[in-house]
């Protein structure tokens, strides 16, 4: 009976629109031909709000790293975001500066250039050296914290999550009074990818932290799609990892864990947060929508539990 | 020699201590607390202090160079690295397999990974790290340096609250059947030991 309440309280909370413009604001057009598709927003928008960019698995380099952020800078004009976060793998193959260059300078300087904050995560393919890269605002850390509003942010990394940055983890939340508490980092706890599925022994050991601590929201990359999870534990779970390379079709059709999946191309999350709502938009590198809505805040507490597992 | 249950819930008492957890949450379910045997506490102490050795050895050369800024350039990161493999590759010149693993340290951590990993989980380690992993490039030699161009596969973090414990400045990696400890700064390969896949 109590799971029974339980589910039906999330349904009754989880109001997520899937279409432009219903989460009661105006979809606002700025139309450019020669870039492609309109730009077509779906967030309020507001002045104020905590606006960011979620992107994850950028650095190849190649073609489709730098079409995604050509979009990313159309959208900036009509949403302007003040800062993005990246799930890691931000330098594939190596880590000359020429790397650093070719996989990320190049690639984001219109965005660089209107002083757009990058905040990065490791991952299997970053070494730790990244974290004194002056663009990833690392302040020299593998894993570090950071506010914006009433948004409290916490980078892992999850490529080498041992006891030292678990006991942090841990220390930090427990005197953390931010109204939203967001953690991003490489590997997701679940997905519902062919390739590498959930992440389980990391799952064991941040979950219960996330969930004592009362995180809200969950940013992984890893695989090379986006997924949206149906909330686990009173959390938002979402996979961006399409930011430089795709894993088309890797989503497994019937998982129990998917609320929403895109894997036919490459794409970014575009975030907004206006007290206790998420609004989130998840755009392709066509500039086409292909998930948005707006998320209550829950509350991660052990007894809403509706893992649906690995 | 031979590991006992014994053994293996104290290393884990060990990491759980060094770790300050309080078996609340990601360590509830390495419980009970057990006391290494002495034995047992002294071939732990003996691979920490090794390892603590390397690192003071690498945290004195690196002292001597120009300090990295937390607001670097690509071009200091990279020349930071080169001329820091440069400096331990020299100070270490006649490192050899085996220098920071001991063969009884070797036979604890290989007990701990296997009694980690049992059944799909250890069927799923051993797809991750010899079939999947990006790592067929990385030369199994001591002093020499990880290749930028290789995964650095994810340690398994509930592994990581069992295995002894590392200075900041080294990391355990899995590569192939064998398991490395890796400088985290100058990618250079301190030690590593075989058959630690179970």
């Amino acid at each position: 009976m109590k799971r029974l309440i339980v589910t039906i309280a999330f349904a009754l909370v989880l109001t997520v629109s899937n279409v432009n413009g219903q989460n009661g604001s105006s979809p606002a057009k700025n139309g450019d031909a020669a870039s492609g598709a309109p730009v077509t927003l779906s967030l309020p928008n507001k002045e104020g709000d905590v606006r960011f960019l979620v992107v994850g698995d950028t650095g190849t380099g190649a073609e489709g790293q730098y079409e995604l952020a050509k979009v990313m800078l159309r959208y900036r004009q009509v949403f302007p975001f003040e800062f993005a976060l990246m799930m890691g793998d931000n330098l594939y193959g190596g880590e000359k500066a020429v790397d650093y260059h070719k996989k990320f300078e190049d690639a984001y300087k219109p965005l660089l250039d209107q002083k757009v904050k990058f905040y990065a995560a490791l991952g299997n393919h970053d070494e730790s050296n990244q974290r004194f890269y002056e663009f990833f605002n690392m302040e020299g850390q593998e894993y570090y914290h950071f506010n914006k509003g009433n948004v409290s942010f916490y980078a892992l990394n999850s490529n080498y999550m041992d006891p030292k940055q678990v006991k942090w983890l841990e220390e930090k939340l427990a005197t953390d009074n931010a109204e939203w508490k967001i953690a991003f980092f490489h590997h997701p706890p679940y997905s519902s990818g062919e390739a590498h599925g959930s992440d389980t022994k990391l799952r064991d050991v941040v979950e219960p932290i996330f969930v004592k601590h009362g995180v809200n929201v969950v940013f992984t990359g890893h695989e090379h799609f986006y997924e949206r999870i149906k909330p686990q534990k009173g959390i938002y779970y979402f996979i961006s990892g399409a930011g430089g390379k795709l894993r088309e079709g890797n989503v497994k059709q019937s998982s129990p864990l998917t609320e929403k999946a895109f894997d036919k191309d490459m794409s970014f999350m575009l975030i907004e947060i206006k007290d206790k709502q998420m609004y989130f938009q998840v755009i392709s590198r066509t500039g086409a929508t292909v998930d948005s809505g707006a998320l209550p805040r829950l509350t991660s507490k052990p007894a809403a539990t509706t893992s649906s597992g690995p | 020699m031979r590991i006992s249950l014994t053994a293996i819930l104290a290393i884990l008492a060990l990491a759980i201590a060094v770790s300050g957890q309080d078996g609340s949450t990601a360590s509830s379910k390495q419980q009970p607390v057990a006391t290494l045997s002495a034995h047992d506490r002294q071939i732990v102490d003996t691979f920490e202090q090794r390892v603590k050795e390397y690192a003071k050895l690498r945290e004195d050369l690196e002292a001597q160079m120009p300090k990295l800024s937390k607001e670097a350039r690509p071009e200091e990161i990279e020349l930071h690295k080169k001329q820091f493999q440069e400096r331990v590759r020299a100070a270490r010149a006649t490192a050899k397999p085996n220098d920071v693993f001991t063969p009884e340290a070797a036979i604890l951590i290989r007990a701990i990974i296997k009694d980690e990993f049992k059944g799909r989980d250890r069927a799923e380690l051993r797809d991750t790290v010899l079939k999947k992993a990006d790592t067929k490039a990385v030369p199994l030699r001591v002093n020499y340096p990880y290749p930028e161009s290789e995964e650095l596969l994810e340690m398994p973090a509930t592994l990581l609250l069992r295995l002894p414990q590392l200075p900041k400045q080294v990391r355990y990696r899995f590569v192939g059947q064998n398991l490395l400890l890796v400088d985290r700064e100058n990618g250079l390969i301190v030690d590593y030991m075989t058959n630690a896949l179970p």
